[in-house]
Parts: structure tokens; sequence; C-alpha cells
């Protein structure tokens, strides 16, 4: 019997589908009830366990306020994020109410229609105004705020305090100096990085490129065109490849090298800066570089200016096939507080997206600071369109870099190719 | 033993068996459940995979909040546009014509070995074979990677000691054909079991009668092997070279892994990779859908150019 | 059998201690990548990537192997795996056994097209196939709620399918070598072609049997890719790679628990293998068709 039903509905299945690939119907409408299981996926980390028991806080608070309602997290894997939500969009029965994000994601999930739009939520928010304009501005497409920024992530330069002091070097006031002492080490010390960043860590690229005054792309409101072999960009990105020779980085070690490996490198002793974000700072703790480096700013072209960095961070967004809209953004707005904003800094040591209690927090850890200032000195984001998760996957600017790095093609020869297939992905 | 004799490869040849009108819908009985399940789960999803490849679908439109729009040959022009998917083609057919002849020369090399050695030492040797074949392919390239590491890996650190300091600080995946002989090292290690173990059950099904006449008839031990075992365990030698070349073909965990997404610049893609970074990452369907369509394609022609370079062709189905 | 082989042994004399060095060289050398996994797993964090690689470790810990079997739900995905592993084992054998012996013993129109199609199917890149099948999976929910989406049904479907081309083409050998006579000689003792295919046949070709479990275990057992696509919101369905991919994070992965979670997804696997390596061997042999 079964197999028959199996077979009928296989016919029914094909008669439906005729000769058009598969498609999901569009989202049903969400609801708004007040009682039930608010599901929420949130990423799962290697070292979960803190994060864990201040959501698990944040859920007994939510649900003595909330009689009747249950909140059931899931960890989702960074690594399969992808997939997750995939199915999520194409099977919206089995989508959750609340996801935690990465703010690259944004324009990418907002095509799919599937996430809903929090504009008027969070303006009608009490805390809303706090939230960092530019940390803000990460989580928008189109205009419409899909997320409530959850914490943010930030780089600056990562330096060896003992190598700079026997060396009698100076943290470095502008790039141009950067590059010096990166040279210096080296020379000084041929087992070193003079700084260890690497040809497919776009997000240490991207200061250089702003810093020249360079911009990835522009938007003329309706369509985004790729400016990266600007004079500006050129000039930045040249600067960049040219730490990756042998003089400061070799390209045998360091053209292929991504983020987490440019810093595993500096926090295993084997480079004299590194570019490293705030969440890099409990590995580099753990390497055997602790005790003996600081952190400045990313220095920009003149002394006392600093590159604008990238404004990397998660969001917490809303499902707009939820049957839990008010619920679903009552806990986002419950997580994404102040008070567990906080306690998720203590916890994880993500910074905080709110005005207030990254103030407070930097006055009392001095190892913020210098991420801080970089916030305040004006950050910058990647093209808010769907296009850029394709431009990312397909390594378009680390192939540029790799290129120019090693010879492969001249900065002219290797930009012009970044320029075509970025102006592809956008539609051009 | 009776399972044995009855089993053995070199069994008569078996007659087709005389005509008989049922046989039909026997057949059709016995292979309702492989063919319903493979018709429903594997050819309805092929078949679906060739009509994705005619339209423009990305994530909206999987997710049914954009218009499917029917584009033709464009997914299939825009592929055999590119310059990089030719170079991408023919280094995939370099890197896994090398897997193969690689994995089939260790696999049935070491099987030879293994006849002519006593139970102990073969027992090792199919015990670690067996140990790199089922290890998943993820760990295992890691594990490579650890020990050829520039920097923290044991082998620059063995050759620098014993004189080579020259390899110190040598990276194994930074050069084209360095990275692509270190991956390709990797594939053979967990491919090359199958071989092994398939080649050695072809040796052990040789009767030794016939080995033996041929050494009393005054026959070198190449002419042997090469002119009377051969012939004998042509049928399997051909399972274990479409089976690798089908496998080797479709390489993506290892070079993914290893050469971290492709190489410098995306030097060391092969096919499968570069579909992923094209069109799956970026979800971009329909072009990852013609993409598949292209490899499949690519490989049934290989396959049977194999096919027919040998001679006993018709004899295989 | 041993009579013959210890004739063949005595011809081979000379030369026979060298290779059988050469032999247990080389065991060491493909175990070696296999050793370091199960070290790296049992060295303490400091030392899995260090400067000055040790092929031993003199302070061992299981911190990692903990680390790794106390995820939550470990268990679970445990048991998970070991059934869809099990199912599609079991389902694999028996569809391809009676595959196998339509395409070998009736005669029918299109066999060698159905032949053909199969070794097409072994073709098609996997990873190109998740969408088409995502959307299949879950229409196949509507029908038979315990084979859709989320459910282990979806996964033990999946992997059934892309096991039973290879399984079917080998058992096709094994089946060919059973001499026709034989069927010939039951059916004058009155057996019905139903029980000699099951009583006589069917345990005449388990080597073959035993080859293919195999691969249909390391199969269904080693899959990232659909589990991770099928299972979306049930995380009570997961299977084990799952477990594993929580390490992997992109700003500081945890190499330690990565490899003590690879050895421990390898280790059923060699434990099946060993437990079958006599049979899987004579297995292959009979696989050859003439």
């Amino acid at each position: 019997m079964r197999t028959r039903h199996f077979v009928a509905g296989l016919a029914v299945l094909a008669l439906a589908v005729g000769c058009a690939p598969a498609q999901s119907g569009p989202a049903a409408a969400g609801g708004d009830e007040k009682t039930g299981t608010v599901r929420v996926w949130l990423f799962d980390e290697a070292n979960r366990a803190p994060k864990e028991a201040v959501v698990k806080t944040a859920i007994t608070e939510f649900k003595a306020a909330h009689a009747g309602v249950e909140v059931d997290v899931q960890w989702i894997p960074v690594e399969g994020r992808a997939d997750k939500f995939s199915g999520a969009f194409n099977d919206p029965s089995n989508a959750p109410d609340v996801a935690e994000f990465g703010n690259t994601d944004v324009a990418s999930y907002a095509a799919t229609k599937a996430l809903a739009d929090l504009t008027g939520d969070l303006s009608a928010w009490k805390e809303g105004t706090d939230i960092i304009p530019s940390v803000l501005d990460t989580a928008k497409a189109d205009g419409k705020t899909y997320g409530l920024p959850w914490y943010t992530g930030i780089r600056a330069l990562y330096y060896r305090t003992d190598i700079f002091t026997e060396l009698g070097l100076k943290p470095p006031a502008t790039l141009a100096e950067l590059i010096d002492s990166a040279r210096k080490i080296r020379a000084a010390k041929p087992d070193l990085y003079g700084i260890s960043v690497g040809g497919k860590y776009t997000y240490a690229m991207l200061p250089f490129l702003w810093a020249s005054g360079g911009e990835l792309a522009k938007s003329d409101g309706a369509k985004w065109t790729s400016t990266v072999d600007s004079d500006q960009a050129k000039a930045g990105v040249t600067a960049y490849a040219n730490l990756l020779k042998d003089d400061i980085c070799p390209p045998a070690s360091c053209a292929n090298l991504t983020g987490t490996q440019s810093v595993q490198a500096f926090s295993g002793g084997k480079a004299g800066m590194t570019i490293g974000g705030d969440f890099n700072h409990k590995a580099i703790e753990q390497g055997t570089v602790k005790g003996k480096y600081a952190v400045v700013p990313i220095p920009g072209t003149t002394a006392g200016s600093i590159a604008p960095a990238f404004a990397g961070g998660n969001l917490l967004g809303v499902f707009n096939a939820t049957k839990h809209r008010g619920l679903g953004t009552e806990f986002i707005e419950l997580l994404g507080g102040a008070k567990y904003q906080d306690k998720m800094y203590t916890a994880m040591g993500n910074l905080p997206t709110l005005g207030s209690v990254q103030q407070k927090l930097a006055a009392s850890d001095p190892f913020l600071k210098p991420f801080v200032d970089t916030l305040k000195a004006g950050t910058k984001f990647v093209p808010a369109t769907p296009a850029w998760s394709k431009i990312d996957s397909q390594n378009v600017l680390p192939t540029a870099v790799q290129q120019i790095a090693t010879g492969g093609k001249d900065a002219n020869a290797a930009l012009a190719d970044a320029v075509a297939a970025m102006n592809k992905a956008f539609g051009g | 033993m009776v399972t044995q004799e009855l089993t053995s490869p070199v069994a008569a040849p078996p007659r087709r068996r005389p005509k008989r009108p049922r046989d039909g819908r026997a057949a059709a009985l016995y292979l309702a459940p492989a063919g319903i399940l493979l018709a429903a789960i594997l050819a309805y999803p092929i078949y679906q995979l060739i009509l994705i490849s005619f339209y423009d679908y990305g994530q909206p439109q999987a997710a049914g909040t954009a218009p499917l729009v029917f584009i033709g040959f464009d997914n299939y022009a825009e592929l055999l546009d590119s310059v990089t998917f030719w170079t991408v083609l023919a280094k995939t057919v370099g890197f896994a014509g090398a897997c193969v002849v690689g994995s089939l020369i260790v696999g049935t090399g070491l099987a030879v070995l293994s006849t002519r050695v006593r139970a102990l030492p073969r027992m090792l040797l199919f015990l670690a074979a067996l140990g790199a074949w089922s290890t998943p392919a993820m760990a295992g390239s890691y594990v490579w990677l650890f020990l050829f590491d520039t920097d923290f890996g044991l082998v620059n650190e063995i050759l620098n000691a014993i004189g080579f300091t020259s390899m110190a600080h040598h990276s194994w995946t930074f050069g084209t054909f360095g990275a692509f002989g270190l991956v390709a090292a990797e594939v053979i290690w967990c491919s090359f079991p199958f071989v092994m173990v398939t080649m050695y059950a072809a040796l052990q099904g040789v009767p030794d009668e016939v080995v033996e006449a041929a050494q009393l008839d005054g026959a070198s031990s190449w002419r042997t092997t090469w002119s009377i075992l051969l012939p004998m365990v042509r049928p399997l030698l051909m399972i274990a070279t479409i089976q690798s070349i089908i496998w080797d073909f479709k390489v993506f965990t290892q070079i993914y892994v290893m050469t971290s997404g492709g190489g410098v610049a995306g030097r060391n893609l092969v096919l499968n990779v570069y579909a992923y970074q094209q069109a799956f990452a970026g979800q971009e369907y329909g072009l990852g859908a013609a993409i598949g369509v292209v490899m499949t394609v690519l490989l049934l022609s290989i396959t049977g150019l194999y096919v027919r370079s040998q001679r006993r062709s018709d004899s295989w189905l | 059998m041993a009579v013959i082989a210890a004739r063949r042994r005595k011809v081979k004399k000379p030369g026979r201690l060298v290779a059988e060095i050469v032999t247990v060289v080389i065991a060491g050398l493909v175990a070696f990548p296999l050793y370091w996994m199960v070290l790296s797993a049992l060295k303490p964090t400091g030392e899995i990537q260090s400067a000055n690689p040790r092929p031993w470790t003199f302070s061992p810990s299981f911190d990692s192997f903990e680390r790794v079997l106390t995820v939550s739900g470990f268990g679970r995905f445990f048991l998970n795996s070991v059934m869809v592993a099990v199912a599609v084992v079991v389902l694999s054998l028996l569809f391809s056994f009676l595959a196998a012996v339509a395409l070998t013993r009736f005669n029918f129109k299109g066999r060698t097209v159905l032949l053909v199609m199969l070794l097409v199917a072994q073709m098609v890149p996997i990873e190109a196939l998740t969408i088409p099948l995502f959307f299949l999976m879950r229409s196949v929910g509507d029908v038979a709620p315990a084979f859709g989406l989320n459910e282990l049904g979806s996964l033990v479907l999946v992997h059934l399918a892309f096991s039973l081309p290879f399984a079917i083409w080998m058992l096709r050998g094994f089946v060919a070598a059973v001499p026709v006579e034989l069927e010939e000689a039951a059916k004058l003792d009155g057996a019905s072609r139903l029980r000699f295919t099951w009583q006589i046949l069917f345990p005449l070709v388990a080597p073959g049997l035993v080859a293919i479990s195999v691969l249909a275990f390391i199969h269904a057992w080693n899959d990232f890719l659909f589990a991770k696509t099928f299972i979306i919101s049930k995380t009570e369905n997961q299977t084990l790679p799952q477990a594993i991919l929580v390490f992997f994070k992109p700003e500081d992965t945890d190499w330690g628990a990565v490899m003590a979670s690879s050895t421990l997804m390898t280790i059923p696997v060699l434990v099946f293998f060993v437990l079958v390596q006599r049979k899987l061997v004579s297995g292959m042999a009979g696989a050859v068709k003439g």
C-alpha cells in the first residue's frame, strides 16, 4: 500500500511540476500568536557554554514575562549555515521564528523575502536610538532594516611589544610606516613575517583600499558598478599585495592565508604584526605571544588618522513566516538590549553595538580602546547587494591580490579582471 | 569451501539462459524495488537538474519569491565562453588522470606484492589500507596538511634534519604542481585501497595451474604477469579503472581543504570545486546545474573512450 | 587452497624476506597519517601545531575526546548515524541483490540500457543534485511523513539511491559467477525460482554482499552534505558528522576536537572492516565476470 501511495504521490508531483523546475511556494503569511514555542537559531561555537548560559538567563527572564511561552534554541554550526538557511528559505514550514546571522549575508537573505522588515520595530524600541548608526547601516538592504545588531567585529593592528622595543620601533602612525616597520622586522628577524596577512584575508585588505580613498563599488540607486580599478583603489590594493613579498611575508607562505591563518601565525609567534579582530583576542591570549603584544588602530595614510575598518558583526532577525511576530521581536529586543549585550561581552568578548554599553566597557577595559576608536573614526561596509556574497564566494578580490603578489598579472590587468567579474555579479 | 569454488572469478562464463517468455514479468518484479527507488530519487532529480540548467535559477527562485526565467542555453554559453572554465577543465583532466593512474599502479603493485608475502605482513598492509580508506575525506585532508605544513609540519622538519636545509620552510601548497602533487598523493592514499583489495581478489582468483604451466614453459616472471595474468584479471581491472575515473574526477573535499579553495589565484581549481565556487556557494543553481551536466557528459565520454580502447569491450556489459 | 598457496610460496622464496620488509614499511607509511590523527587528538592543545612537531607526546590528554563526547546530543547523533547506516546497508543489499539477479539471470529488453544508466547515474556530481532532491524530499514528506525533510527516512532514501548503482554493478558479477547448471539442478529437484533465489543463490553470493555492505556503510556513515541539507530544524535527527562541524569555527578551529571526532568516526568503520576483511577480499574476487 505504501508503495502505491508513494507512486501515486510521485505521479501527482510530476503532473503538478510539469516542465518547470521545482520551486517553493511563496511563504505563507505569518501570524502574531501570543503563546506557543518560539524557535530560535543561534550560531554554535566550539566553546558555547558561556554563550548558552547567557541565552538561558535571557530565556528564563523572557518566559517569566510571557506566560505560556516556550523558547527552543537550536545551535547552528557557522560552517554549515548556508545549507541551513537555504533550507529554511526553501521550506518555510521548517523555518525558525528568530535567527542570528552575519551582516554580510543580509542583502542576499533579504532578496529571498524570508526576513521580516524590522525598521518600524527598531525605531519604536526605546534602546533603538542607542544603536551606533554605522553599525545599524550594516543591517540594511534597500533601505529597510532586517536585523537587530547583536555585536560587532572590528579589526585593528596587533603588534609584538618585545620585538618593537628590541628594534627600537614605534607603533606605526601611517600605513607607510607600517610597511616600513614590517620590512625592518623581517630584515632583523628572518624567521618572522614582518606582518602576517594573507591573499585570502579580504577584510585586512579593505582598510588599505579605503584608506587610499578607494571604494569597492558605487551605486546609482538602481545598479552597482565596481570601482576597484580607480587609481586610489589600485594604490591601496597594490600596497596590500606588496606586503606579500619575500621581504615582509613571503608569498609562498602568505599568498593563500585566510584571516584565521594569519592570526594563528601571529599567536604562534611567527610574526611581528597582524591584523586581527576583537574576537581574536581569546585565541591570541592562548598562544605563545601572551603578554608580549599590544593593539592599535590600523593607521591611515596621514599621521594620526585611522584607516576605515570593515564593520563585521552578527544580527538577530525575525522570519517573515513566523507565527510569533510580536514575541520574536520582543525576544531579540531582550537579547540585543543593553543588559544582555553587557553579559555577552563578559561571556564571549563580543563588542556591543549599543553606544552606551560600548562606552562603559571601553572605560573599564583598556583592550577595547583601539577597537572602539576605530569604530568611532568611521567604518565601512561591503556593497549591500546580494551580488556581494557571489563576489565573495568566487574569490574575486583574493584572486586579484594573489595575482599581483605573485607577479602573475600586473595591478592593471588583475583589477580589470576583478571589475569585470564584479560587474557581472552586479548584473552588468 | 563450496562457496569459494562457486564464486571463484574464473568460473565458466555464464551461459545465456534459454529465452523464456516469462522473464520480462519476473524481471520487472525483481527490478521493482531498486527500479522505483532509482527512478524516483535519482532519475527524477537528474531530470530536474537538466531542467534547472536552462533557467536563471538562484536562491530567490528556489524560495519562490522571484519568477522563473527560461534562458535556454545561456548558462552553458556563460560556462563555455569562460577562459577559466577551459583552463580548469584541462587541469582537472590532468589531475584526475594522475590520480587514476597513481591509484591503479600503487593498488595493483601492492596487490601483487601481497600475493608474495606471508599472512602477517599482508594483514598489516591491509589493515593500514583499510584505515586509510575509511577515514572521512575531511579528516584525511587536514591530517596531510598538518604533516606537510610549511612551518609546523613534520615532513619539513625531517627533511631539514637529514640535510635538506633548503626545505626547512618549503611551502608544499604554493606551487601549482606542488599543490596538485600533494593533493594527488592524499587522493591516491585513500583511493588505492579499493584498487588493491579488488586486484588482490582478482589475482587470488587466477588458478595456480595457469601460472605454473606458464613458468614450466619457461616464461619469465615479467612475461607471466604481462601476458598471462593481466588478461585474466582484466574484467576486475576494468571495474577498478572505471570506478577510479568516476571518483577521481569528482574529487572535491581534498582540493577544497588542502589548497584552501583552489590554490593561490585559483590555480589549483578542479571542476567540482570550480562549480562550487562559481555557482553553489553563491546560490547560482542554474549555472551549477549546467556545470553538473557538462561534467557528466565529460565523464561519460572519457569512460566511453576507455571502454572502446579495451579490446574485449564487447564482453564487458 | 592452503596447500596450493604453500606450494606457490616455495617457488618464490628467494627475495620473499625483502618483499615482506617492503610490505611492512609501506604499511607503516600508509598508516602514519592515521597515527598522526590519533596523536593530534591526544596531544594537549598547545602541542598540536607547534614549531617543533614531534611524532609522540609526553603528556597525552583525553581532553579533546572529552570535548567531543560531551557535545550535547552526541549519543543521540551516534545512534542516528548507526540507524541510517544500518538501514541503508540492509536495504541496499536486498534491493541490489534482486536487481542483480534480474540483470544477469533474466532475459529482457533494455538490459544493456539499464546497465549503462546505472553507470551514468554515478557520474552526476552529487552537489548539483541537492536542490532537486531537497524539493523532492519535501514532496515525499507530504505523502509519507517519515521520509520527508527533517526525518532520518529522507537520509536513508538518498543514501540508498546513491549506493544502489554501484552495488548492483558489483553484485552482478557475483551472481553471474554462480553456474547456471546449479539453478537447473535445483529446478529438477522441484525448487521454485523464488526458492532457488533466496535459499541457494543468496547465500552463495554472501561475499559480494559483504563487499557492498562495507561500501554502503562508508557512504552513509561519512556523509556531511545531505545530513546538513535535509535535517533543517529537528536537532534530534542530526547525524554524527554534524557534531564535528561544531568544532570548525571561522576564527578559531579546535583541531584537537576535530581530530578526536575524526578518530571516533573512523573506529566503527574500521571495526566493521576488520570483521569482514576476509570476506571482503573473496567478495571482490566474485565480481569478476569473464
